[in-house]
Formats: structure tokens, sequence, C-alpha cells
């Protein structure tokens, strides 16, 4: 829902835009992951035209957002019962990215206010979650936390400020990382250019990550026909059992 | 070198993982053990998920079995009868196994209990063998015979209802503590990725009173239906079987056991199951320092299907 209508806006912002048009774009749309895939960068890519000089706004300041597809989490916090740490409580979240980048010219607080921010979702302390299963959102918050630093960690979440670089004063780019385990699937690019604390102007462009070749057919058997899929397992398993024991039949 | 594992959805070190599999088939070689209870808690404590490296772990279990059983059927030293009730009420434990294992898993407590589980199982194991090797080796710096277990000719065992014949074994008894035994080690493969040789063995010999000859070949055959039944009920039920991470460990285990079995013909038989005695015990140890020691995040993520 959030987003049905953070898509208008951003629609509106585009149409409406007297001046500073943006453009943007990505060097790769589709990153496909093979078996030696260890992670790669795209660049996002971009110009501002039709400057309005006439503005005596502050600086232009750009800021760059990729979200990967949505999903459904579950937080469990570890409490001691008994002696044993084991899984006590948990809060389940609907709607969290499964991965968020986020960069820009400069820190996201000096570009606009908490408000406009959270509005957008843009910084990792701004993602929220679609519902959660805690009754409040003060239960839920350390439990958000927790996910975004998991997230952070395994390297699926992150923020760069000043990971976006004016090339010339109209010309920008930025680095985005996808790394070895991003999910599959469609991940919305999203570049915004903000004077004075407001966007005034905003791009959108759909990015995708796929397997191909063997790993995607083997991920498809797996999943579309996992009785036969254990069955192949199986025979390989016997064949190379069967294998090592003829070939070494002497030392047997 | 890194290779993508298209279920476990993360990519990984194939020649870390090829000289794992082959570390733990040496260790199968040389002890004549599945080795699957040495290969799961070490995937996991690699980063493999927890549901992936017991389902793989499953089908690198019966490639060691095949090998073993195919070269005891050609010695024609297996009960087939006995080997094959046995495996029925395996494939049904499994089938309980696999269900519990998935409603652990929806509960958020299948780690908890795979790692309890491992810790109870190798501990035990491994406090038993370190006694017996131990002893062994006392007995042979004295010269002296080793001790071995005398338990009473009958036991309560014989006196279990619903008799059949077992022709191999030459034993007339219950087909309940076949039935049982097997149903037990089918769960304990599907939640714990173990082929339950350790298990099996000991129980033939000392509560079926199974010949020492047929105990081998008539407990991998069980092995091996019910570690594949594992595999596929794992794969159909969670989607967990890796083949790609299969095929490596496999790869390096077929090759690492040949070692272990030249190597095993060399040093004797007590240094060895002291030293494996050691490993299972350590294993042991990290498994249940994890389980009580405040973790450094309390916090942990899953996705939900």
């Amino acid at each position: 829902m959030k987003r049905i209508l953070m898509a208008i806006v951003l629609a509106a912002i585009s149409a409406s835009a007297r001046a500073d048009d943006l453009v943007a774009g990505l060097s790769q749309d589709i990153i496909q992951i093979t078996s030696n895939y260890t992670g790669t960068d795209i660049v996002a890519f971009g110009a501002v035209e039709n400057m309005n000089v006439m503005t005596a706004a502050g600086p232009m300041d750009i800021v760059v957002a990729v979200r990967g597809p949505a999903m459904n989490m579950i937080v469990r916090k570890k409490e001691r019962v008994a002696g044993i740490w084991l899984n006590n409580h948990g809060v389940e979240m609907q709607g969290m990215p499964s991965y968020y980048y986020v960069a820009s010219t400069r820190p996201l607080s000096a570009i606009a206010p908490e408000e406009t921010l959270k509005r957008y979702e843009l910084g990792l302390d701004m993602l929220s979650a679609d519902s959660t299963s805690a009754r409040t959102p003060e239960i839920a918050e350390p439990y958000r936390q927790a996910l975004v630093r998991h997230k952070l960690i395994e390297g699926l979440y992150n923020e760069n400020a000043g990971g976006v670089e004016f090339l010339s004063p109209t010309l920008f780019r930025a680095r985005v990382p996808v790394p070895a385990d991003a999910p599959r699937g469609q991940y919305n690019v999203q570049v915004f250019l903000f004077r004075d604390g407001n966007v005034v102007s905003a791009q959108s462009t759909p990015l995708y990550v796929d397997q191909t070749g063997l790993e995607r057919r083997l991920f498809n058997f797996a999943h579309q026909s996992p009785f036969a899929y254990g069955v192949s397992t199986v025979l390989m398993a016997a064949m190379l059992g069967w294998l090592s024991s003829t070939l070494f039949r002497r030392t047997s | 070198m890194e290779i993508y594992l298209p279920i476990a959805e993360m990519s990984v070190h194939w020649l870390l993982l090829f000289g794992l599999g082959g570390a733990v088939g040496f260790l199968s070689g040389m002890f004549g053990v599945g080795g699957g209870f040495l290969l799961t808690p070490l995937l996991m404590f690699y980063g493999i998920p927890s549901s992936v490296a017991v389902a793989t772990t499953a089908s690198h279990v019966t490639a060691s079995s095949v090998s073993g059983a195919l070269t005891q059927w050609r010695n024609r030293a297996i009960d087939l009868k006995l080997g094959g009730i046995m495996t029925i009420s395996g494939i049904v434990g499994t089938g309980a196994g696999v269900w519990l294992f998935r409603v652990l898993r929806e509960a958020g407590q299948m780690e908890l209990i795979v790692s309890a589980s491992y810790v109870l199982l190798l501990g035990t194991i491994g406090i038993l063998m370190i006694r017996e090797s131990l002893a062994a080796l006392a007995a042979a710096k004295s010269n002296a015979p080793p001790p071995s277990a005398r338990a009473q000719h009958h036991n309560w065992i014989h006196g279990l209802p619903f008799k059949v014949r077992f022709r191999d074994s030459r034993l007339y008894i219950s087909v309940i503590p076949p039935v049982a035994i097997g149903f037990a080690v089918g769960v304990l493969s599907a939640i714990m990725g173990i082929g339950g040789g350790f298990l099996l063995v000991p129980a033939l010999i000392y509560l079926i009173r199974v010949p020492a000859n047929i105990v081998m070949g008539t407990s991998l055959l069980q092995i091996v239906f019910v570690t594949a039944a594992s595999t596929i009920l794992h794969s159909v039920s969670d989607f967990a079987v890796d083949i790609v991470l299969a095929a490596i460990l496999i790869a390096g285990g077929v090759i690492g056991a040949q070692f272990g079995l030249r190597v095993a013909a060399r040093m004797r038989g007590e240094q060895l199951r002291f030293w494996l005695a050691v490993l299972v015990l350590a294993v042991a140890a990290r498994l249940l320092y994890g389980l009580l020691v405040s973790p450094g995040d309390p916090f942990s993520v899953a996705n939900v299907s």
C-alpha cells in the first residue's frame, strides 16, 4: 500500500517538474548468477538536464535507493531458559526488502528532514515493515533493528553517504554492490534529486537478478519436482558409491 | 575458488568443501563409519543453513554406505530378511523424523534440537569410546588380551512375542526389536542427517546378538535405504537438498575413504579409536559451548515462506 502511494507521488513529481529534469540509467539491468558468481558492482548513473539556474536554491543532492524483492521474515530472540539459550519470542515482519542499498551525495540527514526521508524510506533507520505480528511498534522496534543489523552484516543492507559522485556539474554516478547471495527477483532502483530538503525530481528503473543456466535449472528442478530431484541426488550418490567400490576393489 | 550453491543460495569455496568431504571420507574409511555425525556439525560451523546441512549430509552417507554395502554383498555377508524389516521400519521412522523436523523448523527450535541431540549422541559415544580405547591401549601395553564385553546368552529380548526365523543370522527372535531399532535409527537419520551405524551396530550385536560377520553388511543395507529415503523426503518437505554441495562432498568423500582404508591398515586399532573419540568429544564440546554460552547477538533472522 505504502509503495503504491510512493509510486504515485514519484510520478506526480516527475510529471510536474518544470526544470531540473532528471534522467537515470543502469550499467546493467539484468544480473545473471552463474556458478562462479561472487558478487558484482553495477553502476547507476544519470544527469540533471535543463538545470534551473534562476533558482536561488541550495546545492543539488542525488539519492540512489535500490530495493530487492519484499520478503516476510521472522526475527527471534534467544533467552536463557534452564541454563540453555534458546529461541523464546519472535516477531514476524511482512514486506521488508530482501536487499537494500542507499547511496547519496551527502549524509541523508544533511539532505532532507526526517519526515521526508521516512516518507520515501531512505536510510536504514527509515526502513519499516508493512505489518508486523507485534502488538505495538515499540515492541517490534528492537526486532526491526536486529533485522537491519543482520542484513548489514550479511552484506544485503547497506548505506553509503558519499556513494553518489558528480563527475561534472550535471553528470553523476553511483556504484551499487550486488553481493553473491543477493536474492533472485525484481529489484527497484530509484534516483531522487533533492533541493532544499525537497524531492524535485525522481526516476525509477527495474533491475533483475536471476540465476542462469545450470543453477536456474537445478533450482527450478528442486522446487518444482522435489521428489524426482531427491531421487536424482540419491542416484548420483549411489552411482559414485558404486564407482568407488568397483574402481578401488583391490583394497576393499 | 568459489562456486554458487543453488539451494543453499550462497557462494562457497568448493576446494574447502571438497577437502572437508575428503577428510570425513578419510575418517569413515579408517573407522568404517558413515561420517554423517561429523559432517553435519562441520557444515553448520562453516555456515551452511542447518536444514541444508542435515538433508545434504544424508546423501553423502548414502554414497559411503553403498560402497561398503556392495563389498559386503559380494562376500554374501548380509541378512536380507533382517535388513529388509529394519529398512521398512527405518523408512517409516524417517517419514516421522522429517515431519518432526519440519514442525521444529517452523517453531524456530530446529537448531536447538539438532545441536542438543548431537551433544547427547556424540558426548555419550565419545565417552564410551574413550573408555574402551584407553582400556584396550592399556591392555596392549601390558601385552594382555583386550577386554571384551560378554553379555548373557539370553536376555529379556528373547521373551518378546512375534518370533520370526532369520536364517542368515541363525536367529529365532521377535520382530519387535529389529522394527523398533530400525524405526529409531530412521527418526534420528532424518533429524540429524546421520546414518546411525554407531547405534545400529552395537544394538544389533548386544541386543539381538547378530553374528559379527553379518552385522556390518546388514546395517549398511539399512543405512543405504534409510538415508536415501531421508534425502528424498527432506527434498520434498523442505527443498533442502543441495545437489551441487552433495556432489562436491561425495566426490571428496569417496576419494578420502580410499586413503583412509590404506592408512587404517597401517595403524593400530586402539590408537585410531582413541583419536576418533577425541575428535567426537571435541565436536560435542563445541556444540555444547554454543548452547550454553550467551550468544553475541541474541536475535536471529529467518525467511518465512
